[in-house]
């Protein structure tokens, strides 16, 4: 049975300052089914859907809905035209309640008090007819991502939407959320809405999917039906003719590690606590031994302590008790430079604040915390000479895309801003790398070639603590897992254990006291 | 090409902010091509314009120095005034209390007390900041009004010069006069010391890893600190080595023009300096040469008065316009992006 569209979008191109995010793009989605739109960091999903929500102004093309042509000019007309967009990051109103967060910018009923008795009877009918388990009355700060996901679900569908766009929904997810919400879609989907789902993980479009679309660098690539996708192909289309699959850490076939760690702790935290100016606990009695040329991975949603433990690690916060120890070595009091000295390497989360120079060059850029350090400088005198020359290796050998090492920072867009501080981490022979959240804003061959280079330095002796939002990632790469919960150790699992639901069970915290008990006993 | 295309705008400014100038000039009833004829012509014609500029560039380059060195880690030193004064105090206390010391030696004390003197009133500002995080704009703005007190109690104070009418210190010792380096017109070595000083800023924060270090920290504080640099310290180090400039600005002003402490000695250098700075948009290495240019319209400015009997306020006008022209240029460059 062939569908009709409901949705065309013709011709579409967008340029950002020089760079062409979609070029002669065309997207079609058919009613009643679910849509995977599929692609890398950086192949134009999210800025289609954009266009599509009117965040974006196209440079040129149609948008074609229900058969006739429309233009779009803001999200509000894209509400009313019935095309709704649930984003990666929830824009909620945090000690609102549910119900408040629903009907907020809408039309009320009772426009001059707070009595939306008419609205969560709406609401409420609403959660039953899409099966979503939602208490209207409680405060959003205290709910689950996977229920304020739902929340943002919620307010699309009370805004009557038919078309639904959900970009990147399960980042931030469990696994068991992701399992309830691909439940909600096929509800959603059988009550007759239309569902555009953008994701970068082909699993999930395999999934779910009716049909998948792959874009990249903002061009389609092939559209066609699940049934006659397979693995290597959707792989293939993602990542271009370019990448050697097979050599590939994300695709190859052989997912064991080779694992040979030594058992000769590099880095040891013990009954580490941390509470920070504002008395609350950050962290909570973390310990754990990283031994040299392991991948250690630490999961758990986003907020839970993940910051403060890399920060603790590398030096940057003190401890409010317990010791830091490298190789037997008490460092809990040793500053920054100091660790950096000894052989400490970081790359922090949040590239823009943490790590990257907007204002100098890519030069000053890649030598930021190793400056003192020869080639880069002697004596106290720096020898631009050699920063320019390994600037210039370094530039082509992480592909940043740059006009060379003296173009200002702030020109670099943030996929290259990664590949900036991924350069500068492997630079110099470490013992310990903290890296957080590695790969976010990679395409998927550079994704492959940070866990390459991990993986040597690992071979070499090089310890790694890896802290990641995604599951898959640590799965992928990792020789154990500690799972954070609340600034706590939940459980730490060898690579033979590692399996999703229980990884998932322990981020979301469930059973975490008979869990402790486990540990106990 | 790519220089071209970046100091375009600049000069686009500079032009604009003319133009308006010589509108403002010509409401007045005066001719301003005949103005801008004087203004721009002055410094060049004759050996006595272009050593009063060079007079002129000295603590121009070294006051605006003052503010653009804290300026790279991010700092803001509005307190190069009070800092050159106390500077010139120094020098002034040096000179008259041992003004019998041969020139080999007091030349180089006075100069030496003038930098440290300076460097000590920044050194409170940069101290508050680094132990208890106050701000640096507030302080130092605060102790320059401190340094007019002390400079009137030290002007009307023992070392007061009765016979002059303004307040005013005797004389420091000849010896500790700055030597010549052009006998007529006077032109003394403190030229020399002053672009001495902007090579030396210019090697300290390009070639240098604790320059380096200064630099990235007004980059970005967070990462610098987060990759290891004490950036608490570079506060207070760049906050200290300003001082210090305008310090010696302070000092060259008493060996090398008054020969003593006069009220009002810092004359309008230091807020021509926080116009320097911005203008060069607190590159360092651009200073000494937007200073040589202010410093040129300074003279022609009072060439312009004494021939043509235009106020010589218009210049300032001008120099601001300049300013707000430049900030334009960079308002309408993002808005294009």
């Amino acid at each position: 049975m062939e569908q009709s569209a409901i949705l065309q979008m013709q011709g579409v191109n967008k340029t950002f300052d020089k760079v062409v995010a979609l070029s002669n793009v065309d997207f079609e989605l058919k009613s009643n089914e679910i849509l995977g739109l599929l692609g890398g960091n950086g192949a134009g999903k999210t800025t289609l859907m954009n266009a599509l929500f009117g965040l974006y102004k196209m440079d040129s093309g149609k948008i074609i809905l229900k058969g006739q042509p429309v233009t779009i000019t803001s999200p509000r007309d894209a509400l009313s035209k019935g095309i709704g967009m649930v984003h990666q990051h929830f824009l909620q109103i945090n000690n609102y309640t549910v119900l408040e967060n629903i009907v907020l910018g809408s039309k009320v009923s009772h426009p001059f008090s707070a009595n939306y008795k008419t609205e969560e009877v709406v609401i409420q009918k609403l959660c039953k007819q899409f099966g979503l388990d939602i208490d209207l009355s409680s405060r959003i700060e205290t709910l689950p991502m996977g229920t304020r996901q739902k929340v943002e679900i919620l307010k699309a569908l009370y805004r009557g939407v038919d078309i639904l766009i959900l970009d990147e929904p399960t980042t931030n997810l469990i696994p068991q959320e992701v399992d309830a919400l691909f439940q909600t879609l096929k509800i959603m989907v059988k009550e007759g809405l239309s569902i555009v789902f953008i994701t970068h993980k082909l699993r999930e479009v395999l999934t779910i999917c009716d049909r998948i679309s792959v874009l990249r660098e903002g061009k389609n690539v092939v559209s066609l039906s699940r049934k006659d996708a397979s693995d290597d192909m959707l792989v293939r289309a993602m990542v271009g003719e370019g990448m050697d699959l097979n050599k590939s850490v994300i695709f190859s076939e052989d997912k064991s590690r080779s694992g040979k760690t030594d058992q000769k702790p590099t880095l040891k935290l013990n009954g580490v606590n941390k509470i920070s100016a504002e008395k609350t606990q950050e962290l909570t009695d973390v310990t754990f031994t990283v031994n040299a040329g392991e991948i250690f991975g630490v999961a758990g949603v986003a907020g839970n302590g993940q910051r403060e433990l890399a920060e603790v690690v590398m030096g940057i916060q003190p401890v409010s008790s317990g010791t830091v120890h490298l190789e037997e070595q008490d460092i809990t009091v040793v500053d920054t430079k100091n660790r950096i000295a000894n052989g400490f390497v970081y790359i922090p989360e949040d590239r823009l604040s943490d790590g990257f120079l907007n204002k100098v060059s890519v030069a000053h850029n890649l030598i930021l915390g190793y400056h003192h350090l020869e080639p880069y400088s002697k004596k106290g005198i720096i020898n631009w000479k050699n920063v320019k020359s390994s600037s210039m290796k370094m530039i082509s050998e992480y592909s940043i895309k740059t006009t060379g090492p003296d173009e200002v920072g702030g020109n670099l867009s943030g996929g290259n801003i990664q590949r900036v501080m991924i350069a500068r981490a492997f630079s110099q022979p470490s013992k310990l790398m903290i890296a957080h959240n590695p790969t976010r804003g990679l395409d998927i061959p550079s994704m492959d070639f940070v866990y390459k280079k991990m993986f040597e330095s690992s071979a070499t002796g090089m310890a790694s603590l890896v802290i990641s939002e995604d599951l898959d990632e640590l799965l992928l790469i990792c020789d154990r897992i500690a799972v954070m919960y609340r600034g706590k150790i939940v459980g730490i699992l060898p690579r033979e254990k590692f399996e999703k639901y229980e990884i998932g069970r322990l981020m979301s915290g469930y059973e975490q006291s008979s869990e402790e008990t486990g540990k106990r006993a | 090409m790519t220089q071209i295309k970046k100091i375009f705008p600049y000069f686009i400014a500079v032009v604009a902010a003319f133009i308006a100038a010589g509108i403002f000039i010509a409401a007045l009833k005066f001719n301003p091509f005949k103005a801008y004829e004087t203004i721009l012509t002055t410094s060049f014609r004759t050996p006595n314009g272009f050593i009063q500029t060079l007079v002129k560039w000295v603590p121009l380059t070294l006051v605006s120095l003052a503010f653009t060195v804290p300026l790279s880690s991010g700092k803001f030193n509005i307190g190069a005034e009070g800092q050159m004064l106390v500077g010139a105090i120094g020098a002034a206390a040096v000179g008259i209390t041992c003004a019998n010391l041969p020139a080999v030696l007091l030349v180089p004390m006075i100069i030496l007390a003038g930098i440290l003197a300076g460097a000590f009133w920044g050194l409170i500002s940069a101290w508050l900041l680094y132990q208890f995080n106050i701000n640096e704009i507030l302080t130092t703005v605060l102790l320059n009004f401190i340094s007019f007190a002390l400079i009137d109690y030290v002007a009307t104070g023992p070392w007061r010069d009765p016979a002059a009418g303004h307040p005013t210190t005797i004389a420091i010792g000849e010896n500790g006069f700055l030597p010549m380096l052009v006998n007529q017109p006077p032109l003394t070595i403190g030229v020399i010391l002053a672009a001495i000083a902007a090579i030396l800023v210019y090697f300290y924060t390009d070639k240098t890893t604790s320059g380096y270090e200064l630099v990235v920290t007004g980059a970005n504080p967070r990462a610098s600190k987060v990759h290891g640099i004490n950036i608490r310290q570079m506060f207070l180090f760049s906050m200290i080595i300003g001082a210090g400039l305008a310090g010696l600005a302070g000092a060259i002003e008493v060996s090398g023009t008054q020969h003593r402490l006069i009220e009002g000695l810092h004359s309008n250098f230091p807020t021509l300096g926080l116009i320097i700075g911005l203008i060069a948009r607190g590159k360092n290495q651009a200073v000494p040469f937007v200073a040589f240019f202010i410093a040129v319209l300074e003279v022609g400015a009072s060439a312009m008065q004494r021939t043509l009997l235009i106020p010589v306020q218009v210049v300032l006008i001008m120099e601001a316009l300049i300013l707000i022209f430049i900030l334009l240029s960079d308002l309408i460059r993002r808005r294009q992006k």
